[in-house]
């Protein structure tokens, strides 16, 4: 409250300590110089300080540049002197303001390289980066790109092993052909020759023209009368009119007799070597007749298989039809017939050609059935062994387990009749003659089989249980001590009978469900269980 | 006499910006802030230290009160058991020291090792 502060923040330069980067020129490891100070705040203050070394300038010239390039035009106001008094007086560190709109060099430099009019315009300032970020297409350089490269409409092919036969005037049209097929499908890169290129540009027509002035007077009449005699020659010689200058042609053509001409090309076209077969082609024959087979038997399949089809058909017809239908009335009647509602046929040339085809479909039929009775019938048997062995888990498996649960699948006990004769021993040595049943299923305690100590304490404490029982003294008359021994001897008693109950009863849970069980279902429903 | 020793009374050192004047006195302040409080007050000491040697007017350290960021957590990474919770601390220590001097002097004063962890900050206004 009314305390001045020391600073105003907003008035105030604030500068950070940093560590200095180790690949700064600056840097060294002296303590004063391993650390930077770096300006933080945005405020229009500026300080003529050493604090900022490299962004000193920055910081100034940005503001400077702000003012100079957007407001250099602008009146001078008299908010300049207070501009002034902030602006930097001198420059002591002897950074860089570079002069008013001039760009440094290395911008210049990139400038001019991407094509823009050096005038001074920062035009990087317009270029985006490439990014895949950008909406809509997307740049991937492709590394394979060779921009000088043919262009895609143009093929050249490597002709240089083409072996061109001599031929007195290359009037066959297909020795064309011929060359083309000697050469090898190899795409050539920089084949086009800018001066082959330009021969080859017929933007001028040249070749087109005819040079009207040589023919004679009359070529046309000439042409004629060539053409009557051989047509072929005539037609070659137009055509090479587009090639060959046409008084060459003319003249070739009135100079060649026909004759021999004509066997020029045939000898041409028989000229042609035969294409020399190659081991593949030996592997393809040799792959086609397996796969296909020869033509014969391909065709004689399809037939089998289509006579068969119809042999069915037949068969078919006959077993829906009523039995009625079947009777013949004393004529025989083809199946075809029968199919056909016993039309005849219109002529006789059909009859027999039905004749001709249902004796066919027997003939391949029984061929078919014939080449089945051929094969080798496999029949696979299962071992015997096996199957009549018997193994626990295939008996088990084939049980219900309502009659043999899991649980109670158990290996026989020995050790239950071992106990059993054990405690019958012991029983019958015991001195009572008298078999208590004891607890709540009213069991002969003495007799289940339990460990022998147990039921020899028993018989003890049965038997000790009198001697006291006796010597107790009548009301009112026991001492103190005898009061209490005969209490803990009464405690005692209770705790044997409480652990005898809970052996027995753990041992035998299982018995007793059986027996309230059978009890459930066997006894009068009236005696109540539990 | 009097008036002698009024003349020569003792003057009072003078401040560098009235007798420099090419370099001008600026209010610095330099806020130290760290969590480790044995690391901030040895660096507090010595720029101090070192604003006392070259005789520059120092006012400081002054201490702020400690930012405690607290995070408590449960321990268990499972909602069973015992509630118990990790009480997560960290403690911000700001020291301020002003100065009255040339940004020159307060960049050699700066120019101290400073220890790890502790964030130096100066701001610098005009007197």
């Amino acid at each position: 409250m009314g305390k001045k502060k020391f600073i105003d923040k907003k008035k105030a330069a604030t500068f950070q300590l940093f560590a200095r980067d180790s690949s700064d020129p600056n840097y060294s490891n002296a303590p004063g110089s391993d650390k930077v100070f770096v300006r933080v705040d945005n405020n229009p203050v500026s300080f003529n300080t050493v604090f900022d070394e490299e962004n000193h300038y920055y910081g100034d010239t940005q503001y400077n540049d702000e003012e100079d390039s957007r407001f250099a035009d602008a009146p001078d106001d008299d908010g300049e002197t207070d501009d002034e008094y902030n602006r930097v007086s001198g420059n002591p560190s002897g950074a860089a303001i570079y002069e008013k709109g001039a760009l440094p060099e290395n911008v210049r430099r990139e400038i001019l390289e991407l094509g823009f009019p050096d005038d001074g315009y920062n035009y990087l300032n317009h270029l985006r980066e490439i990014r895949n970020t950008g909406g809509g297409s997307a740049f991937y350089p492709n590394p394979k790109f060779k921009p000088d490269q043919l262009p895609h409409d143009v093929k050249a092919y490597d002709a240089s092993r083409v072996h061109i036969s001599e031929s007195k005037g290359d009037y066959n049209e297909k020795s064309i052909y011929n060359v083309a097929s000697k050469t090898v499908n190899a795409r050539m890169q920089k084949v086009v020759d800018p001066e082959v290129a330009v021969l080859l540009d017929d933007s001028d027509l040249s070749r087109f023209g005819s040079d009207v002035e040589d023919l004679e007077e009359d070529f046309v009449v000439r042409a004629n009368t060539a053409e009557a005699e051989d047509d072929e020659n005539d037609k070659n010689n137009k055509k090479l009119n587009l090639v060959e200058e046409p008084e060459v042609s003319n003249k070739g053509v009135k100079d060649v007799s026909d004759q021999e001409f004509a066997r020029e090309l045939k000898n041409h076209v028989v000229d042609e070597k035969p294409r020399l077969r190659r081991l593949l082609d030996e592997q393809f024959d040799i792959l086609q007749l397996l796969e296909y087979g020869s033509d014969d038997d391909q065709y004689e399949g399809y037939m089998v298989e289509e006579e068969e089809f119809l042999a069915d058909k037949l068969k078919n017809v006959l077993n829906e039809n009523d039995m009625d239908e079947l009777e013949h009335d004393d004529k025989y009647r083809a199946p075809a017939d029968v199919l056909h509602g016993s039309e005849r046929p219109k002529s006789k040339e059909l009859q027999d050609s039905a004749a001709d085809v249902l004796r066919r479909c027997a003939e391949y039929a029984e061929k078919y059935e014939n080449e089945c009775e051929d094969e080798k019938v496999v029949i696979v048997e299962e071992s015997s062994d096996e199957s009549e062995k018997f193994d626990c888990e295939s008996i088990i498996s084939t049980y219900s387990t309502l009659d043999n649960h899991p649980g109670k699948i158990e290996a026989p006990e020995v050790a239950r009749k071992k106990k059993l004769a054990e405690t019958v021993s012991g029983a019958l040595s015991a001195k009572n003659k008298v078999i208590s049943l004891r607890g709540k299923e009213k069991l002969p305690v003495d007799f289940l089989p339990n460990s022998r100590k147990t039921t020899t304490e028993k018989v003890k404490s049965a038997g000790s249980c009198k001697p006291e029982q006796l010597n107790r003294k009548p009301h009112g008359q026991e001492t103190k001590e005898e009061k209490k021994e005969r209490k803990v001897a009464v405690k005692a008693e209770r705790r044997e009978a409480r652990m005898m109950k809970k052996a027995m009863k753990e041992l035998y849970c299982s018995e007793t469900q059986q027996a309230l069980k059978v009890a459930a279902i066997a006894g009068p429903s009236s005696i109540r269980l539990m | 006499m009097a008036s002698a020793t009024a003349t020569y009374a003792p003057m009072k050192p003078t401040k560098a910006g009235f007798e420099e004047t090419h370099e001008q006195i600026h209010k610095i302040r330099i806020t130290l802030t760290s969590k480790n409080v044995k690391n901030l007050e040895k660096v507090c000491k010595d720029l101090i230290q070192g604003a006392k040697t070259r005789e520059i007017k120092v006012k400081g350290p002054a201490r702020m009160p400690t930012k405690v960021l607290r995070i408590t957590t449960r321990k268990a990474p499972c909602g069973e058991g015992t509630n118990t919770y990790d009480r997560f601390e960290l403690r911000i220590h700001k020291r301020l020291i002003d100065l009255y001097s040339t940004a020159e002097v307060v960049k050699q004063v700066t120019s101290i090792t400073v220890e790890p962890g502790v964030h130096v900050e100066v701001t610098i206004a005009d007197v």
